[in-house]
């Protein structure tokens, strides 16, 4: 094929400018990751997203959001498996389920809908009711006397809640 | 905050004791030996209330359950021939018959925690406004007009959460009961598609009524538009109609499409035209646009802005309004001159807090200028120093009264409300005044009608409370009361205390259970017998090394539940107390709500309570006094409170 100069020139330009905008979007993620809690833990969510090369503000906070729900829901079904192979657990298996239940069916779409009406604060009120949420389930095993077997995973679910509140927080 | 209102403080009290003994609130018939008013177990009560005072040791606060308190300075507690040693309270209606039974918590299911129907149907108020159901939040137009008393709020219809708002409509008589009435506005314009937000309402002279709104677009734009009554001479007010010409104001250049909202009540230029104000910000300084209009259609931007104070973020909610500097009523908006003062208000976006300086207004070039730089709107002085946002006032023309409605959020899960079916309440509506006495500061108060629901009132005349004891107050139910106390330390140990560095704060200073010479003492509310939950509001008192006193007013919510899913901050301030003035606190219970009122309204704190076992009958008031240096006296008015129709 042959390719005259010009082409080559045009190619070349178009790929910097792609480079120089995804640079720019890289820059505003890194700058609103910095004002969260957990950097590296804000940089993943957000990064593993594709739609954060696009994002504005409102859009990287939608995407925490989003990871939240994920989490969420993995988060029930680790509760269901735990729920057959401890049974002595169950009581506050049980409280666990419903709270986290409550993450994903009331604060999450609460946020979300915050976020896509323009009211920010709202938003707010959903990320900190889960990181409150998880604290809650993280204790209903010490309410029982028992140990807790899911520390680690109320861990995750309330600083990704924190990653995403202090997001939101930015749109104030 | 605290540390400037102490400027106030210090300028005023001296070294002698700022408060002394007064009779009892004006107004009030003590029921005293000599004039049993309701019957003679008003007697047995008081009798008994004071060889109970000394009955039972306050370590109950600090523990999980009676332990000795550190530090105890008084003499040995005096003993109550033949009164038990244990805390157990006397319980209530045992003269009536009922069943001890009732007092112990429910047997069977552990009641703490999850929430049970029995607990979440208590949390709903008596007499304070709430739908029946769903998500309300900021208080909208209210105005007294043909008649009526008209509240619009925040309301979403599908669910206890916040969501696509519409404007809910109720109106009232006397601000205490009231007829909900079918939704105001809907959604259903393309300037208003995302939510028919917050807005107020204007009398024009020839007796108009008109509605400046914020509708945030089908894009989230925020615009303000222009509602008013399809029918004028329909009291309730019931049907209205949007301009077609909306919206009637777009964001301006420089402010961005989601910082434009909340348009105040119009008032009257030196021109003839009509004033409104909209909160904004630019960057993190929080402002206030200033708009001229003749007719509420067409408006004209002032260059500059009514005021603006760095570093407070979005203004959302401002409010505008006039105060009398030496009269007692309320000022309708446009009145101005020598003798008024200026409120600017505004909710702050960024802590959920109001906020509210006085200072003075120049009608001419539009812009508004604090009394106290350091107390100005978002640094200075709140409303309230709990759960109280997005308030907003207006000028009670029936009664010439200026009165504030605010949002009372929930401060338990979104799982919870949703369980409940419901979310928010309004505050009890209070009016506002100039503090004449401090003059730098407002005075509120809930307004007289609740009185109205007052009943079968309790008197408790001069209960000593020695240092470190808990009275319980005996009365037939604790979950709808309105207490009025007094309260008095002992002179000569406030003399003879060496005074020390004062760094209290509500917030952070262990609450109820973190012990000082001269305080904490007040009231427990909402009060398990066993003190397993309660919420104690009290004045904690402390001595400077100057001498001086300052006085702090909290409410603690840290041992209000068992349950741990609820907020249980502390709230407070300092309260100014001035010389000749005894301490003096006001608590309205109503269910899930306390509004704690200190010095007749100069310092107010607004909380939730979610109990599970200090429920129903089980919910108790006690007395406290957990200084340890100092008995404390107190002089005490219970009202139960009748339900309104809310």
């Amino acid at each position: 094929m042959k390719s005259s100069p010009l082409t080559i020139l045009f190619l070349v330009l178009l790929f910097q400018e792609n480079l120089f905008s995804a640079t720019a979007d890289r820059l505003l993620i890194e700058n609103t990751c910095k004002g969260t809690p957990s950097y590296n833990l804000c940089l993943s969510v957000l990064l593993a997203d594709p739609h954060s090369q696009n994002a504005d503000l409102t859009g990287l906070a939608i995407i925490a959001v989003y990871a939240v729900k994920n989490n969420g829901y993995q988060t029930l079904q680790q509760i269901e498996a735990l729920k057959k192979f401890h049974p002595e657990l169950m009581a506050a298996l049980t409280q666990c389920g419903e709270v986290y239940k409550g993450v994903v069916d009331v604060d999450v779409p609460l946020s979300i809908n915050a976020l896509n009406l323009g009211n920010p604060k709202f938003a707010e009120d959903g990320m900190a009711d889960t990181a409150v949420e998880s604290q809650a389930c993280e204790r209903s095993f010490q309410d029982h006397a028992q140990t807790s077997p899911m520390t680690n995973a109320n861990k995750a679910m309330e600083d990704v809640a924190n990653v995403a509140r202090a997001i939101i927080r930015m749109l104030l | 905050m605290m540390a400037s209102l102490s400027d106030v403080e210090n300028s005023i009290t001296t070294s002698t004791l700022p408060y002394s003994y007064a009779p009892l609130p004006n107004g009030e018939q003590p029921a005293g030996n000599d004039r049993p008013v309701h019957s003679s177990r008003k007697t047995a009560l008081f009798l008994v209330s004071v060889f109970l005072a000394v009955a039972s040791l306050v370590a109950l606060f600090a523990g999980n359950g009676p332990v000795l308190p550190k530090n105890l300075n008084t003499s040995a507690v005096p003993s109550t021939a033949g009164m038990p040693e244990k805390v157990a309270p006397l319980s209530r209606g045992v003269e009536k018959g009922v069943s001890e039974k009732s007092f112990h918590p429910l047997l069977g299911a552990d009641n703490s925690f999850p929430w049970s129907n029995n607990m979440l149907d208590w949390q709903r108020t008596a007499f304070h406004f709430q739908p029946k159901k769903n998500w309300m939040n900021d208080p909208n137009g209210p105005v007294f007009y043909n008649g009526w008393y008209h509240l619009f709020y925040q309301y979403h219809p599908d669910a206890p959460v916040w969501g696509k708002i519409v404007w809910g409509h109720a109106v009232s008589k006397d601000l205490i009961n009231w007829r909900h009435l079918p939704i105001a506005m809907e959604t259903d314009e393309w300037y208003d598609e995302q939510g028919v937000w917050t807005g107020s309402a204007t009398i024009l002279p020839n007796g108009e009524l008109v509605v400046l709104y914020t509708g945030s677009t089908n894009e989230s734009v925020q615009v303000q538009n222009l509602a008013y009554p399809a029918d004028p001479s329909d009291p309730l007010l019931i049907k209205w109609v949007k301009y077609p010409g909306n919206p009637v104001l777009v964001p301006p250049p420089g402010i961005d499409n989601k910082d434009f909202r909340d348009p105040t009540t119009a008032w009257k230029t030196p021109e003839g035209k009509w004033r409104i104000t909209i909160g904004s910000k630019i960057n993190k300084t929080g402002i206030s646009l200033v708009y001229d209009t003749e007719d509420f259609k067409t408006f004209e931007l002032l260059d500059g802005l009514l005021h603006a104070v760095p570093g407070t973020g979005m203004w959302e909610c401002v409010d505008f309004y006039p105060i009398s500097k030496q009269g007692e009523n309320g000022l309708d908006t446009s009145v101005d001159g020598p003798g008024v003062k200026h409120v600017v208000k505004a909710s702050m976006d960024d802590d959920r807090n109001d906020y509210y300086a006085i200072g003075t207004y120049d009608a001419y070039k539009g812009k508004w200028t604090p009394d106290n730089p350091t107390l100005d709107v978002g640094i200075g002085l709140r409303y309230d120093y709990g759960i109280y946002y997005a308030s907003k006032t207006f000028y009670d023309q029936n009664k010439q009264r200026r009165v504030l409605w605010s949002w009372i959020k929930e401060t338990d899960t979104e799982a919870s409300d949703i369980k409940k079916g419901w979310a928010s309440l309004m505050g009890v509506p209070r009016t506002i005044v100039l503090d004449k006495k401090t003059q730098s500061n407002i005075i509120q108060w809930p307004v007289e009608e609740i009185n109205l629901l007052r009943t079968n009132l309790t008197v408790f005349k001069n209960v000593v409370v020695e240092s470190g004891s808990l009275v319980p107050l005996n009365l037939p139910s604790a979950s709808q009361l309105d207490i009025v106390a007094e309260f008095e330390v002992d002179k000569k140990t406030v003399e003879r205390l060496n005074g020390a560095d004062i760094a209290y704060d509500c917030a952070k200073n262990g609450g109820a259970a973190q012990r000082g010479a001269l305080g904490p003492f007040g009231f427990s509310v909402l009060a398990h017998e066993g003190l397993a939950e309660h919420t104690p509001v009290y004045f904690y008192v402390a001595k400077g090394v100057d001498g001086n006193l300052q006085t702090f007013f909290c409410a603690d919510q840290s041992r209000s539940s068992n349950a741990n899913d609820v907020d249980k901050s502390i709230y407070g301030s300092i309260v100014p107390v001035l010389k000749g003035e005894k301490l003096a606190m006001r608590i309205l219970v109503d269910h899930s709500i306390v509004e704690s009122f200190a010095q007749e309204g100069r310092t107010c704190i607004t909380s939730r309570v979610y109990p599970t076992k200090a429920i129903n009958n089980n919910a108790q008031l006690f007395l406290f006094n957990n200084a340890t240096a100092t008995k404390v006296t107190a002089s005490v008015n219970v009202w139960q409170m009748n339900s309104a129709h809310v």
